[in-house]
């Protein structure tokens, strides 16, 4: 092939990915960085602080508490989807994919729906559903005598941050259960006939054969899980808002970055300091996906039938 | 090893029946192939076999125990997959072992009927590989070696060369063999393959529709088929099948002219029947031949020592016979073709043979 109808065929194909990529993706991340190394100042003007923001951030006690806070609260966040959705989106793909299931479809759908629904949406029901005054909750346990259990979970310190987790699990717990499924039915029934002959049951065969064979998926759902959380932000500020209450108790990183950069109530925005978050954030997602990359997913086999 | 017994047996999905009264006995240390086409019932017969499909009604029994209600791995059957069905994320040790392991053997058996298993196969050098570093034919054997450390009172084979191409399977199928004489194992495998159950088989059972067609040896399969479809089904080329009727002295075959031949008891004159006749049994006419039929070549193979010639009879209907060496024949020649009274065979109007 000539080298001009190469260059030609090369800009032709990469070039629109390239001019998206790097306009909407790794210019913004850059000048992120960049204004993360300058103070602004009160005229509006930048100046030149070298890493003077990082230390800020996790030295100066009024902004290191609330980041310490965040980060904490996020670490929470993300360990209760780890624990919770994950585990239960593996139990509802294995629960699916069994061979004597009827209504498969039906399941799946109403599974995956919260999914598709606006965080806005899902944040304004569950609020209605919890809440003391006029909740469903509270009825509902009380019909079965249990109304003794029920608390403002959403208002309380000690339980809003689990409740908030809870409820974004119960909203994409649909992802991974729809990732297992797929890499579920991708094991040949032969697979498990060879088990079964080999005399396993059916939940030795699962934990035996079936596992093993899914590891990949299931690291590919915790990295998936990982960044969204640690990028989390809709779903705190549509039930609790950009306060993040109470006392920030479900304050995250997201939330937290969105007070700092635009201001909030009595807070003014500092596009330096809220760089200096999103960096922050950055960083915290890049090492753990090379902490992923480096140490399990080397380890992980991936396997083709 | 054991005897595997089957009678009555019965299977329907749902309103479909696949398996309709079979009975079959596979003799202790018989080697029982079962051939058909493709959804004939044969798979789903051996999956029955190892539990793997639950029956509508009949009964199994291995080694005089019925079988029915028992799990597979209480049946003490082993099974080879036509995709071999070796676990990917175990190395080819563990993959034999695998059974062993859920059984509660002792480590040290499990090492021995493994090692004792590679040896028989072969496989020593690739106890510690996994399935993906292994050739086709060598994931073969893992497969039949993970069917062998379990001791099984019968071993089931499904289709287990079809994924092996052309040469490795002739040596895999030699290779099968021997093994059942080594182990003396009771055997059923299922093939599609009609070489594979002529050559392998001490008993073929033709299957059709979920029905037995006919079982027997392969060779009085091959001689004296019981019906038009195990006719037509053994052997390759397929039997010719010329339609006639019955007259007082032979067949009548219309426009292909009229035959006298020897008649079996059960041909009433002046019933409908088919001659059949395989194209070994159908000769290039000489001057002196009995039996003869007029015909146009549409078509010479030629295979080197042997060859087809495919016909036309006058009555439109096509025919192959067999030639040996080259008989100079082309596209477009007449010639007469003869049949070898010997081997002919007559089949009623019901499919059935005329004995």
């Amino acid at each position: 092939m000539p080298q001009g109808t190469y260059l030609r065929l090369l800009v032709f194909f990469l070039g629109p990915a390239l001019v998206l990529y790097s306009v909407f993706s790794i210019y913004p991340l850059l000048a992120t960085i960049l204004n993360s190394l300058y103070s602004h100042q009160k005229d509006g003007s930048f100046l030149w602080n070298g890493l003077g923001n990082f230390h800020t951030l996790l030295f100066d006690p009024t902004w290191s508490e609330p980041f310490w806070n965040a980060l904490k609260n996020n670490f929470v966040f993300f360990l209760i989807h780890m624990l919770v959705q994950n585990p239960v989106g593996l139990m509802l793909a294995a629960l699916l994919s069994l061979p004597r299931l009827r209504f498969r479809a039906t399941y799946r759908t109403l599974i995956f729906m919260p999914t598709m629904l606006s965080v806005v949406v899902i944040g304004f029901a569950w609020q209605l559903i919890l809440s003391p005054l006029w909740g469903i909750a509270k009825m509902f346990l009380q019909t079965f005598g249990l109304g003794f259990l029920f608390a403002p979970w959403l208002g309380e310190e000690s339980s809003a941050l689990i409740t908030v987790s809870l409820i974004s699990v119960w909203q994409f717990v649909g992802i991974p259960m729809i990732l297992i499924y797929t890499a579920l039915l991708a094991i040949p029934d032969e697979l498990i006939d060879a088990a079964t002959v080999d005399g396993l049951n059916q939940f030795q065969a699962f934990f035996w054969v079936k596992l093993p064979l899914i590891w990949p998926t299931i690291g590919l759902v915790s990295v998936l899980t990982f960044v969204n959380n640690f990028n989390a932000f809709d779903l705190i500020y549509a039930m609790k808002g950009a306060l993040a209450g109470p006392n920030f108790a479900t304050d995250i990183m997201g939330t937290l970055f969105y007070r700092t950069f635009f201001g909030n109530q009595l807070q003014l925005g500092d596009p330096s300091m809220g760089s200096t978050i999103a960096t922050m954030m950055f960083l915290i997602i890049l090492i753990g996906i090379m902490v992923y990359l480096f140490l399990v997913q080397r380890r992980i086999q991936r396997y083709s039938f | 090893m054991a005897e595997v017994r089957i009678e009555k047996l019965r299977k329907s999905f749902g309103a479909v029946e696949v398996l309709k009264d079979i009975d079959l006995t596979v003799e202790d240390g018989a080697f029982v192939v079962l051939v058909g086409p493709s959804g004939c019932g044969k798979s789903t017969l051996l999956r029955s076999i190892a539990g793997l499909e639950p029956v509508s009604d009949g009964i199994i029994t291995i080694g005089g125990r019925k079988v029915n209600d028992l799990a597979p791995a209480q049946r003490e059957i082993a099974m080879v997959f036509q995709s071999y069905a070796l676990y990917p994320h175990m190395d080819v040790a563990a993959n034999m072992g695998f059974g062993l392991r859920f059984a509660g053997t002792p480590k040290a058996e499990i090492a021995a009927r493994v090692a004792e298993a590679a040896r028989i196969l072969q496989l020593e050098p690739l106890l510690k590989r996994r399935p993906r570093e292994l050739s086709g034919g060598q994931r073969q054997r893992v497969a039949i070696g993970r069917a062998i450390v379990r001791k099984p009172q019968v071993f089931l084979f499904d289709e287990p060369l079809s994924n092996l191409d052309a040469a490795l399977r002739i040596n895999t199928r030699v290779e099968i063999a021997k093994l059942h004489k080594l182990l003396a194992a009771t055997i059923v495998y299922v093939t599609h393959d009609q070489v594979e159950a002529m050559t392998l088989a001490d008993k073929i059972v033709v299957m059709n529709q979920g029905r037995v067609e006919q079982q027997g040896k392969p060779l009085e399969l091959y001689y004296r088929p019981a019906n038009l479809f195990v006719a037509g089904f053994i052997g390759s080329p397929a039997m010719n099948f010329l339609p006639g009727k019955v007259t007082p002295g032979g067949v009548d075959l219309g426009a292909d002219g009229a035959l006298a031949l020897p008649l079996p008891a059960g041909a009433v004159p002046g019933s409908a029947v088919t001659l059949g006749v395989r194209p070994e049994h159908m000769r290039i006419a000489g001057t002196a031949d009995g039996l003869r039929i007029d015909a146009t070549v549409e078509l010479v193979e030629r295979l080197g020592e042997m060859g087809y010639v495919h016909l036309r009879l006058p009555s439109g209907a096509v025919a192959i016979a067999e030639i040996r060496g080259d008989v100079g024949l082309g596209t477009g020649d007449r010639t007469s073709v003869a049949l070898d009274p010997a081997h002919l065979h007559l089949f009623g109007a019901d499919g059935h043979r005329i004995a």
